[in-house]
């Protein structure tokens, strides 16, 4: 079962303690949004879960084994595409494939299969420059889907998209996590963008880090409807800008 | 507007560039300023097809020479840099001496190479060897080392081997800067080949300036300076035409 349990993980980095006493879970195909402000170690934490970095102390589990430190498990996508500019986007998305020992004929066929579901049909000749933000960064969560497809870890993913093409990613994202039900969790600045993507909230504080907010969302992803009218809305994102002290 | 333009970037120097040859052969036939202190262009463009054939076999040994080096530099600087890149001892150890190494004026060395290898054409290739390595070396190296950060924790989360990350990575996200030092060095490869035949050689543009200089034939000597200026042309552009050829999407403009 893909859940992911972080025990008491705790870090320091360059003498400073960034990470103190963590304790967070998603659950099986749990959406689970990290809100926190700037510097406060959630990419520390997600290098950890992706074991590029150890803990000082604590565990990571998944699928409830011990895998502290150990790679390749989940896949992570970071704020930048990272996408190669030598490579076409087909060559690009089969990276995980090829680098798995898939023979490249092999891997660009497995990796053309999600090509229409990731709005990418008709550009896998393009290289990335050619394509806009939107498409890079899907081209960019159709390889971190490659990798690993039930546990994602999604770093800011948006967050250098204008506000009317993050929209639109939401709506795309809303729509292939349908199908594919991963077990996701998300490092946000965005409030709303939370709210609206993830079934539960942390709020993490500033330096030492620990864990000010849990909190579940029971409207998140609505599937009517493009505005949120519940009426706990308001009391939850008064929860959540509590805890960020904003 | 952006055709008149492109054609405005072309016309206006070369207008420029026959302004000063027209005034350059007026200057000369006006003072009557003899041959052998200034040629006008009319009498160096009729020199230089004179003694075409002769100045195409020396310039051909120029070239070889030219290439051999060129191609001995390319190669080392890919292993070089290769191993610097891999092994931080190795490049804490060597920076400096190649750094070091370019104060060293290149025109003091070539007589050792002339004593060491004689008047063949291995001092030739040394001296062209030394003049490119520095740039190609410096630049693939300031090319591998600014490989973004990420890209080698990505991969390296993926499960990438080092092989892998620098075949995929790191090579390809460094061949625009190498082919940027590559293009200075083509510029100077003729002119390393011609320092190592000014100091003694049997043949090569060099010895055809150095021999036309002493006779003053200065007609001769500007012609070989064209043909030289000719060669430098040439490798630059087959440097960006293989630049072309193998970085592609680097051409790509950024959206």
């Amino acid at each position: 079962m893909p859940e992911i349990v972080v025990e008491g993980v705790s870090k320091t980095l360059g003498g400073l303690l960034t990470l103190a006493e963590i304790n967070i879970k998603a659950g099986d195909r749990d959406f689970v949004g990290i809100l926190g402000p700037s510097g406060c170690g959630k990419s520390t934490l997600f290098n950890i879960i992706s074991g590029l970095m150890q803990p000082d102390q604590g565990h990571v589990y998944i699928d409830g084994r011990d895998i502290t430190g150990r790679m390749g498990r989940v896949s992570y996508m970071r704020q930048k595409d990272l996408l190669l500019p030598s490579l076409n986007i087909l060559e690009n998305v089969s990276i995980p494939l090829v680098l798995r020992g898939l023979p490249r004929k092999k891997a660009s066929a497995e990796a053309a299969k999600h090509l229409h579901q990731f709005g990418l049909e008709g550009f896998e000749k393009y290289y990335p420059r050619q394509l806009s933000g939107g498409m890079r960064q899907r081209a960019a969560m159709l390889r971190t889907f490659l990798f690993s497809s039930d546990i994602l870890l999604l770093d800011e993913p948006f967050v250098s998209l204008d506000a009317i093409t993050k929209r639109k990613m939401h709506a795309w994202l809303i729509d292939v996590f349908k199908a594919i039900k991963p077990t996701v969790m998300f490092i946000t600045h965005d409030v709303d963008e939370a709210l609206y993507l993830c079934d539960k909230i942390y709020v993490l504080s500033d330096c030492p880090t620990v864990v000010k907010l849990e909190t579940v969302v029971p409207f998140c992803r609505p599937p009517h409807g493009r505005t949120i009218v519940d009426s706990q809305y308001g009391t939850i994102r008064d929860q959540v800008m509590a805890a960020l002290e904003i | 507007m952006k055709k008149s333009r492109i054609t405005a970037d072309i016309s206006i120097p070369l207008v420029f560039i026959a302004l000063l040859l027209v005034g350059w052969e007026y200057i000369v036939r006006l003072r009557s300023i003899p041959d052998w202190i200034l040629p006008g262009p009319i009498q160096i463009v009729g020199t230089l097809v004179d003694n075409g054939p002769l100045i195409a076999k020396h310039a051909q040994s120029t070239m070889i020479e030219c290439l051999a080096g060129f191609s001995v530099a390319i190669l080392l600087s890919f292993v070089i840099a290769f191993l610097m890149d891999e092994i931080a001892l190795l490049r804490k150890a060597l920076y400096p001496l190649i750094v070091a190494s370019q104060t060293i004026p290149i025109v003091s060395v070539a007589p050792l190479f002339i004593i060491w290898f004689g008047y063949g054409m291995l001092p030739k290739v040394i001296v062209v060897v030394l003049v490119c390595f520095f740039p190609v070396v410096i630049s693939l190296l300031s090319g591998l080392a600014a490989v973004d950060k990420d890209y080698l924790e990505l991969f390296r989360s993926m499960q990438a081997s080092r092989l892998d990350i620098f075949r995929m990575v790191k090579l390809p996200l460094a061949l625009p800067a190498f082919f940027s030092g590559l293009r200075i060095s083509a510029a100077y490869s003729v002119m390393g080949a011609v320092i190592g035949e000014w100091l003694g050689a049997k043949e090569g543009l060099g010895t055809y300036m150095t021999l036309s200089q002493r006779s003053f034939q200065v007609d001769r000597v500007f012609a070989a300076i064209l043909a030289v200026t000719a060669l430098s042309a040439v490798l630059f552009l087959l440097v960006s035409l293989v630049e072309r050829l193998v970085i592609p999407w680097n051409r790509l403009d950024e959206k």
